[in-house]
């Protein structure tokens, strides 16, 4: 019996564990309900076997749009069952970029989650005539809905039922069908650059690939925890979520809402998870927040337990043998201050913690890893997969560790990143021109600027695209001094700014409206609305003080010499951040170019007359002035 | 829309309330229908909350009746006329705000559990699982008004918009047979406003109850109900379907004032 295909995989689970072992838990209405393999199992059986009876073939795509359940997992295995591709949709698009996904991919079906995403996808129900049915899974909301297209998720089951009692053996031949070559997934590319590609990925990237990595990291035969929250439309949650839950097999649970996840993962606890970037800044910005606001002599604890936690954290990074008092000392304030603090954040199991995407502050690694948790920062891309991997014990908060056992890496002349992988991507969909253009003497080009250390560790610094050249043909990295920035728990988000016809680095604030409104709160600083309180005196001189601590780390030639604190908080639905919540920096820089060539001139006052689109759509507009600040 | 005797859940009749020499109803006629949202409109001071009270037992109008299926409500006291179904929210939020969304929402279904203080102390047996029907009913209701995030949190810590919204859950968690709204959305931003609206539709096509709503913001009552009634110094003025409420001169005098 081969077992190259998730879905085969999933057979065997189901055969080896059947009712005995949780596969998933899902918290609906307080409380957490689980599903054995055998109930995943027949959920995927059901599924497929009701969409082959509308009409699904071999080799077609299903776009699915929702929000982390069990019955996207349920969805996306019965389509790779059927021998065809899912495609996953960030629940956040906008009916337009969701017509570009389905229309792009030619999706002969849609699984939606609720009357939210049903409500987009019947706004261009004509313009993606390939579809022959929205399935969707909350039916709230949704009762008195007649359009024929619509079709619920249980009603598919049912379908998939009677479909079976027609056919018995037709599940078992369709998987038994499955080979590693077979596309098992689509990720469209967050589109940093241009139109978003889709790249394939196939059932050998998700099998195999993914089965090394669990062995890398001992996953495996642990019936660890894992909680999925990261979008299911981005390649790491197929990895992990998807594929290695069950490779593992791993538990999966999923959050109620995902407003709850802090909450459910407290009741979790996780063995393996992954943050995003953000994610880790927010709980550090949290914590910091919340000691703010604690008692004095839990604040006074806490200041004495950190500088323990930090030199420990950097002895053991530096490879260099900690003397038996920080070790007693270390023990000591674990179990009075980090332990506590470690199941407050729903971290006191975990063991598997990682992140990528997006730099990660070193300060952050630092403080987490003081903590005793090591957050592994690897680097990989929705075409490449996982390409370095930190190890155990050897996490250095600058690098991105070694590549894996399947990559092989080199740099370019002008220090781009090279990539050969035994567990590549099948190409972009429909479009071999692009799939070809990253291709050079058999290297795949990741258009990373990085560079290696002596021992193998990758550095990875920004994209080729986005490194800067000043005025005297220096290079920077904005981002590098971007991620240094939004360490501050007052500044959420940066541009910064610079360019050959320029003479200085400039940068467009972003405040943190959280803990700003704390400080003016404490400060008794009136304020109304964002825009007026991010250009307070007080807030000004505050956000001063941050950039001239981050401009004692850099080099004399990147420092920030002039700001603005913007009047607005950067917003995806504004294309001003991708879905991932990336800077579109050409495009912001495009959209603020007279707030920037203000940075430019002597003047000291900026006024603005600016559009803003809220969530539904409509357009307001907001009028003020800014001030420009000197550091 | 004919007028018929049947499917007519609520029948207000001579109407008349007063505070000394304020007259705050005047001879108000009103029938209310089985599934509909009839919104009451008026301008400030116009007697729509009085109407409620009236309705539910808060006060007791000096003349005219207040019939729900045949039966006579204008004597009885608030706690009665809710066992009989009759649920609602209040424009100035009444909620227990010491405790959290969860026990407030427990809380409404008092009325319907059976069992005495002591097995409840005891929490045995049929109290324990008198307890979980209720609860299974109350995680329904939170599950519909999307309260997951707010279901433990302490009332009196949460923004004026999610207060809003435990005060609709709690009318809801009655279980009731007909439900009024008392300014569900004054005092909301457009976002929450558009929430609110998509919640008053929810519930009206899972329960199919009438619901009475007395709003502000003409541009929902407009978008949701199927009936408009206007009052305007304690007497209805108007009554007829949203457009044509749009278009009546005493409407919009009353609103605008006469040139």
């Amino acid at each position: 019996m081969p077992l190259e295909t998730l879905p085969q995989i999933l057979r065997e689970n189901h055969r080896t564990y059947g009712n005995k072992i949780v596969a998933m838990r899902v918290k609906d209405q307080g409380i957490w309900k689980q599903y054995t393999w055998e109930d995943y199992y027949t959920k995927v059986k059901h599924f497929c076997l009701g969409l082959i009876s509308l009409g699904l073939q071999r080799g077609d795509k299903v776009s699915i749009l929702g929000e982390n359940k069990p019955e996207w997992f349920w969805a996306e295995l019965a389509v790779q069952s059927a021998g065809g591709a899912a495609v996953g949709i960030f629940t956040d698009c906008l009916p337009a970029e969701i017509k570009y996904f389905v229309h792009h991919s030619d999706s002969t079906f849609v699984v939606a989650h609720d009357q939210e995403q049903v409500d987009k996808l019947l706004e261009i129900k004509q313009e993606i005539p390939k579809v022959r049915k929205v399935v969707y899974w909350d039916p709230k909301g949704l009762w008195s809905y007649t359009d024929p297209v619509l079709i619920s998720f249980d009603e598919v089951i049912g379908l998939g039922k009677e479909y079976e009692g027609q056919h018995p053996s037709l599940f078992d031949e369709l998987l038994d069908q499955g080979r590693n070559d077979d596309i098992g997934a689509y990720c469209y590319t967050s589109g940093t650059t241009g139109l978003p590609k889709g790249a394939m990925l196939s059932q050998r990237w998700l099998v195999d690939s993914i089965r090394e990595w669990g062995e890398l990291d001992g996953w495996f035969g642990k019936n660890y925890e894992y909680l999925s929250f990261i979008p299911p439309a981005w390649i790491t949650e197929q990895g992990i979520g998807i594929a290695a839950t069950i490779l593992g097999p791993m538990i999966t649970s999923f959050p109620e809402e995902p407003e709850t996840v802090q909450e459910n993962i407290r009741e979790i606890g996780p063995d393996v998870l992954f943050f995003a970037a953000r994610l880790w800044e927010n709980l550090n910005r949290m914590i910091q927040a919340r000691m703010i606001d604690s008692t004095y002599l839990r604040r006074l604890i806490y200041r004495l337990a950190l500088p323990i936690g930090l030199r420990v954290a950097d002895l053991e990074n530096g490879n260099k043998k900690i003397p038996v008092l920080w070790r007693i000392l270390y023990f000591l304030t674990y179990h009075a201050v980090f332990r506590q603090l470690r199941d407050r954040l729903g971290l006191s199991r975990a063991k598997a913690v990682y992140s990528a995407g997006a730099a990660v502050s070193p300060d952050i690694i630092r403080y987490f890893k003081a903590l005793g948790i090591e957050i592994r920062l690897f680097y990989g891309s929705t075409e490449q997969g996982v390409m370095t991997m930190p190890r155990q014990g050897d996490i250095r908060p600058e690098t991105s560790g070694p590549p894996v056992p399947w990559v092989e890496i080199k740099l370019s002349d002008e220090g781009e990143i090279l990539i050969k992988n035994r567990y590549p991507y099948e190409g972009y969909y429909k479009d071999q021109d692009a799939t070809q253009a990253k291709i050079k003497e058999g290297w795949f080009c990741s258009g990373d600027f990085g560079y290696l250390t002596d021992d193998g560790h990758l550095i990875v610094i920004d994209r080729m695209d986005d490194l800067k050249e000043l005025a005297g043909g220096k290079k920077f990295s904005p981002q590098y001094t971007e991620i240094r920035l939004r360490f501050s728990p007052y500044i959420k988000d940066a541009l910064v700014i610079g360019s050959p016809e320029r003479h200085y680095v400039t940068a467009i604030i972003n405040i943190d409206l959280d803990n700003v409104g704390r400080f003016a709160e404490n400060h008794r600083v009136a304020y109304t609305t964002f825009t007026d309180l991010s250009q307070k005196r007080e807030v000004l001189n505050l956000i001063t003080g941050e950039i001239v601590k981050v401009n004692q780390t850099l080099p004399e030639w990147t420092r920030i010499r002039k700001f603005v604190n913007l009047y607005k908080e950067f917003d995806a639905d504004e294309d001003e951040l991708t879905r991932t919540r990336k800077l579109r920096r050409t495009f912001v820089e495009d959209r603020y170019r007279d707030l920037i060539d203000v940075l430019y001139s002597d003047k000291e006052e900026y006024r603005v007359e600016a559009s803003v689109t809220y969530r539904d759509g409509r357009k307001g507009k907001i009028e003020t002035s800014i001030h420009v600040n000197e550091v | 829309m004919p007028h018929n005797a049947n499917g007519i859940i609520l029948r207000i009749s001579d109407l008349s309330l007063s505070f000394g020499g304020l007259q705050a109803l005047n001879r108000v006629d009103l029938d209310i229908r089985d599934g509909e949202i009839l919104a009451v409109i008026g301008p400030n001071g116009a007697g729509k909350t009085c109407l409620l009270n009236c309705i539910n037992g808060f006060y007791h109008p000096y003349e005219g009746s207040v019939l729900y299926r045949e039966k006579d409500l204008t004597t009885l006291k608030p706690h009665k006329i809710a066992t009989l179904g009759i649920a609602r929210t209040f424009q100035n939020i009444e909620l227990y705000s010491g405790l959290s969304t969860l026990d407030n929402l427990m809380a409404a279904r008092h009325i319907h559990m059976k069992r005495g203080a002591l097995p409840g102390c005891l929490f045995f047996g049929p109290a324990r699982r008198e307890e979980i029907a209720h609860r299974r009913q109350v995680e329904e209701i939170i599950d519909l008004m999307e309260m997951e995030p707010i279901r433990k949190k302490v009332v009196g810590s949460l923004p004026y918009g999610q207060r809003k919204r435990v005060d609709l859950a709690r009318a809801l968690c009655m279980n009731p047979s007909v439900l009024l709204l008392d300014e569900p959305m004054a005092g909301m931003n457009v976002e929450e406003k558009e929430d609110m609206a998509r919640f008053i539709l929810d519930i009206y096509e899972l329960k199919r109850i009438p619901i009475v709503l007395v709003e502000h913001d003409m541009d929902v009552v407009m978008d949701i109900s199927h009936r408009v009634a206007v009052l305007d110094f304690g007497s209805k003025i108007a009554e007829g379907l949203p457009q044509e409420i749009r278009d009546d001169e005493k409407v919009i005098k009353a609103y605008l004032g006469e040139e």
